[in-house]
């Protein structure tokens, strides 16, 4: 009996703890706390902010198929006055995306559907995505913005861009990149000495610190092989070949008397516009600093006279200079850009080959995938190529071979240290250093973290502007070929933006300005370092380029006559200093800031109809421009356009 | 008296295993009501990146505009000392002055971003951004003006 007693009691006793733990368990939900914790927060402010309605709160993202419960603890992201707040109350920053149409996982990843702190970061086993760190955030907005430059999103923007100049699809297939040019090797027996050679393969940057040309860490041995075998390619694409040097470059004391012209003609071409000079200067082109201590004088001589013909593609101008010019031009640079270090060393005894060295420096040229940027004897381009990383984004953690680094196991962590340093996981590896800084490979591997697989509606998606198909023909078109005029220029769309936009140059400038312009070409803008050369063409060429121009480079919808009577004159000479103050980035007399052009002349450079236009609205010409928009009614456009004219 | 012992004693065990689960429970969601300080900021990844880390949203997004639209002037770092500014007179304002940064509200920031110098009686050198940039941009350049003088100096 007693023992029956017990026994019940104890049953019992039993049963009541099992009854207690399912409300106890579920009175000490971690996301409980945080609501308790919100309502008195928010009861202590001096605003009136509702309190949070205890439970479980969850955001149904239908067009992305997410469901998100982490508005279940952060409770203040539409909160104004829980901007100073901590997390995870505090207010969401204001993006261009709300989170009630976008949700939290689209952008931040992370497990949108866990309710404890831990899960929800995602970092536990079985779940690849977790919480992005805010240096990689910008990833997430690659899966839907497609387009080069994505606002609000310099990262992604920079890392985008640096993935194309580096030419990573040469050797990784990804969408959404451009195969840069690079320069033929055909022809580099002929070019370049074979100690240059050695120390450039050994390390490109030393010679040339911008380059895009990475480090593939060779040894001496390999590097004296592959160098043996470039050097074995004498003759130029398309069977081209040099001529010769003319007699003015044959003996110092000819070369001599050329000296002076030859360094007036290199400044007035303006050279270090687009190739720098021990490192200072342009930066598009390569470094001359050494240039004669690299390329022999009949290569300099011949490359100068027509770059196309030796390297076709490359986008340097055919400069119109006479025989005697160039040879100037080329006695100049033999004695002045001279690597002094190189020539003062011994002469080397004579490299006596590696029998083998064909076979050899081939077999080296394939495995690290030279031709996927470099033609090479008609060589079938892109041998060798590296892992596809078209949807790298998506990797799981568990493809990763992390060797024995001690890294954060990581998709993030395992890229930026993999582009710092590409061979750190395993030896075998072939990938060249870049000599990318941290932020480089932080902005490479956002651009590469968003590229994922994953489903997005195509409503969502933002793409760049299909690809410019304008091609110039006739007079013009050779032209703008032969003086490689989209090298800086953009014409309706096409072409690099180191200079202006020429789509509506005919527009905007008086005809006669742009014929003298050619012939001088002065610099507009005090702070540029890209100048425009002075590319010495015949009048015949400048005529037939400004009647193109004239042509083809106009909308008459930007025609306006403009009163420009004393009245309205003097009234836009007050709104110019006194009420916008555009004396501050712009000069005149000497006077004012060097942001923007100087506008001395200004009447007889712009035409009136460009100026009203464009005061109304900068960035309808220039998306780039830091030009403020002011508003100006028609009145006040006209009267500042009429000041402006007056002054020529 | 035999059952009220038993009674006592359950009901003490009851409690004691009460006890036991919180704090068990507690051990996870800990003090200040389970606001886990340390952990809660995205955990640092073991590559070192730039400073962007630093700043909260609105101030990278401040500091990308500033460096575009307002460096030529102010200075990179905000000092007034930009590459344009000795041609102005009067200088541009030094962002990291305090004092002075301090005493501006956010309203009387934004009213002269939006309409430059001239909208508050200051230099017309200034230009307005009303019409370049919108009022979410405005706002980013005034979080990145209040991390150049943080408010607590």
């Amino acid at each position: 009996m007693k023992k029956l007693r017990l026994t019940f009691a104890i049953s019992s006793l039993t049963f009541l703890v099992m009854l207690a733990i399912s409300p106890l368990k579920d009175f000490f939900r971690e996301w409980k706390w945080y609501q308790y914790e919100y309502n008195e927060l928010v009861s202590d402010l001096p605003q009136r902010v509702k309190p949070a309605e205890i439970g479980i709160k969850q955001l149904w993202i239908q067009k992305l198929d997410r469901i998100d419960r982490c508005v279940t603890c952060h409770l203040g992201l539409n909160e104004p006055a829980l901007r100073e707040a901590k997390q995870p109350f505090r207010t969401h920053p204001k993006i261009d995306h709300d989170y009630e149409d976008f949700g939290c996982t689209a952008c931040h990843e992370g497990q949108g559907s866990a309710t404890t702190y831990r899960e929800s970061v995602g970092k536990v086993v079985f779940w690849d995505k977790p919480v992005f760190p805010t240096e990689f955030m910008e990833a997430s907005c690659a899966k839907c913005h497609k387009e080069r430059e994505v606002p609000h999103a310099p990262i992604l923007t920079l890392g985008r861009k640096l993935i194309e100049e580096a030419n990573c699809i040469a050797c990784h297939q990804m969408n959404g990149f451009e195969k840069q040019w690079t320069p033929s090797l055909d022809g580099i027996g002929s070019k370049v000495n074979r100690t240059w050679l050695v120390n450039w393969l050994k390390h490109p940057k030393a010679y040339f610190g911008k380059t895009k040309m990475p480090n593939f860490l060779l040894t001496d041995e390999e590097a004296g092989i592959l160098t043996d075998y470039l050097m074995t390619f004498k003759s130029f694409p398309n069977n081209a070949a040099l001529d010769g040097l003319p007699p003015a470059l044959a003996s110092e004391e000819e070369r001599a008397k050329l000296l002076e012209l030859g360094s007036t003609r290199f400044r007035e071409a303006r050279c270090i516009s687009c190739h720098p000079i021990n490192g200072r200067g342009g930066y598009v082109a390569s470094d001359l600093g050494k240039v004669a201590s690299k390329a022999t004088a009949e290569w300099l001589y011949g490359y100068i006279k027509n770059p196309k013909r030796l390297q076709p593609g490359v986008e340097m101008p055919r400069y119109r200079f006479n025989d005697m010019e160039l040879a100037a031009v080329v006695a100049y640079i033999q004695s002045e850009y001279v690597d002094y270090e190189t020539a003062e060393l011994p002469e080397l005894p004579p490299q006596i080959p590696n029998p083998a060295y064909f076979e050899q420096g081939q077999a080296l040229f394939k495995k690290y995938n030279c031709s996927g940027c470099h033609e090479l004897g008609g060589m079938k381009k892109a041998e060798e190529m590296g892992p596809e990383l078209k949807f790298i984004g998506g990797k799981k953690l568990y493809e990763i071979d992390f060797g024995s680094s001690n890294i954060e196991q990581t998709l993030p962590s395992y890229l930026v240290t993999k582009i710092k340093n590409p061979r750190v996981f395993s030896p075998v590896m072939k990938m060249p250093s870049y000599e990318f800084t941290n932020e480089e490979a932080q902005a490479i591997t956002v651009a590469m973290l968003g590229n994922t697989d994953e489903r997005i509606p195509e409503e969502l998606k933002v793409y760049p502007k299909p690809q410019s198909t304008y091609s110039p023909q006739g007079e013009f078109g050779t032209l703008v070929e032969d003086l490689a005029c989209f090298g800086c220029h953009t014409m309706f769309g096409r072409g690099r933006l180191v200079a202006t936009d020429l789509t509506l140059e005919a527009s905007q400038a008086q005809k006669g300005w742009i014929s003298g312009y050619f012939k001088i070409p002065y610099s507009l803008r005090p702070i540029l370092t890209e100048r425009m050369p002075n590319l010495f063409a015949s009048d015949a060429e400048i005529k037939v380029m400004v009647d193109y121009m004239e042509k083809v480079f106009i909308a008459d919808s930007l025609e306006r006559n403009i009163r420009a009577g004393r009245d309205e004159i003097s009234k836009g000479r007050i709104l110019y200093y006194e009420k916008h103050g555009c004396q501050a980035c712009h000069q005149i007399n000497l006077k004012g800031g060097y942001v923007g052009p100087a506008l001395d002349n200004v009447g007889s450079r712009l035409k009136p109809g460009w100026i009203f236009h464009w005061l109304k609205n900068p960035q309808a010409f220039k998306p780039e421009s830091i030009e403020p928009n002011n508003n100006l009614t028609d009145e006040e456009a006209e009267a500042l356009t009429a000041f402006l004219m007056s002054l020529k | 008296m035999r059952a009220g012992g038993l009674a006592r004693q359950s009901s003490f065990t009851f409690l004691a295993l009460l006890l036991l689960i919180a704090c068990a429970r507690h051990d996870d969601a800990p003090e200040n009501g389970g606001v886990r300080q340390d952990t809660l900021e995205p955990s640092s990844s073991s590559v070192s990146t730039a400073d962007v880390a630093n700043l909260t949203y609105e101030q990278r997004q401040g500091q990308h505009l500033f460096l575009k639209y307002c460096q030529v002037c102010h200075g990179a770092n905000g000092r007034g000392d930009g590459f344009n500014a000795f041609n102005l007179s009067p200088k541009p304002r030094d962002f990291t002055d305090h004092r002075y940064m301090n005493a501006l509200s956010d309203a009387r920031l934004l009213e002269t971003v939006s309409q430059g110098g001239k909208g508050v009686n200051k230099s017309v050198l200034m230009p307005s951004w009303g019409g370049r940039l919108r009022k979410n941009e405005q706002g980013y350049i005034i979080a990145y003006l209040r991390y150049l003088a943080p408010s607590s100096h």
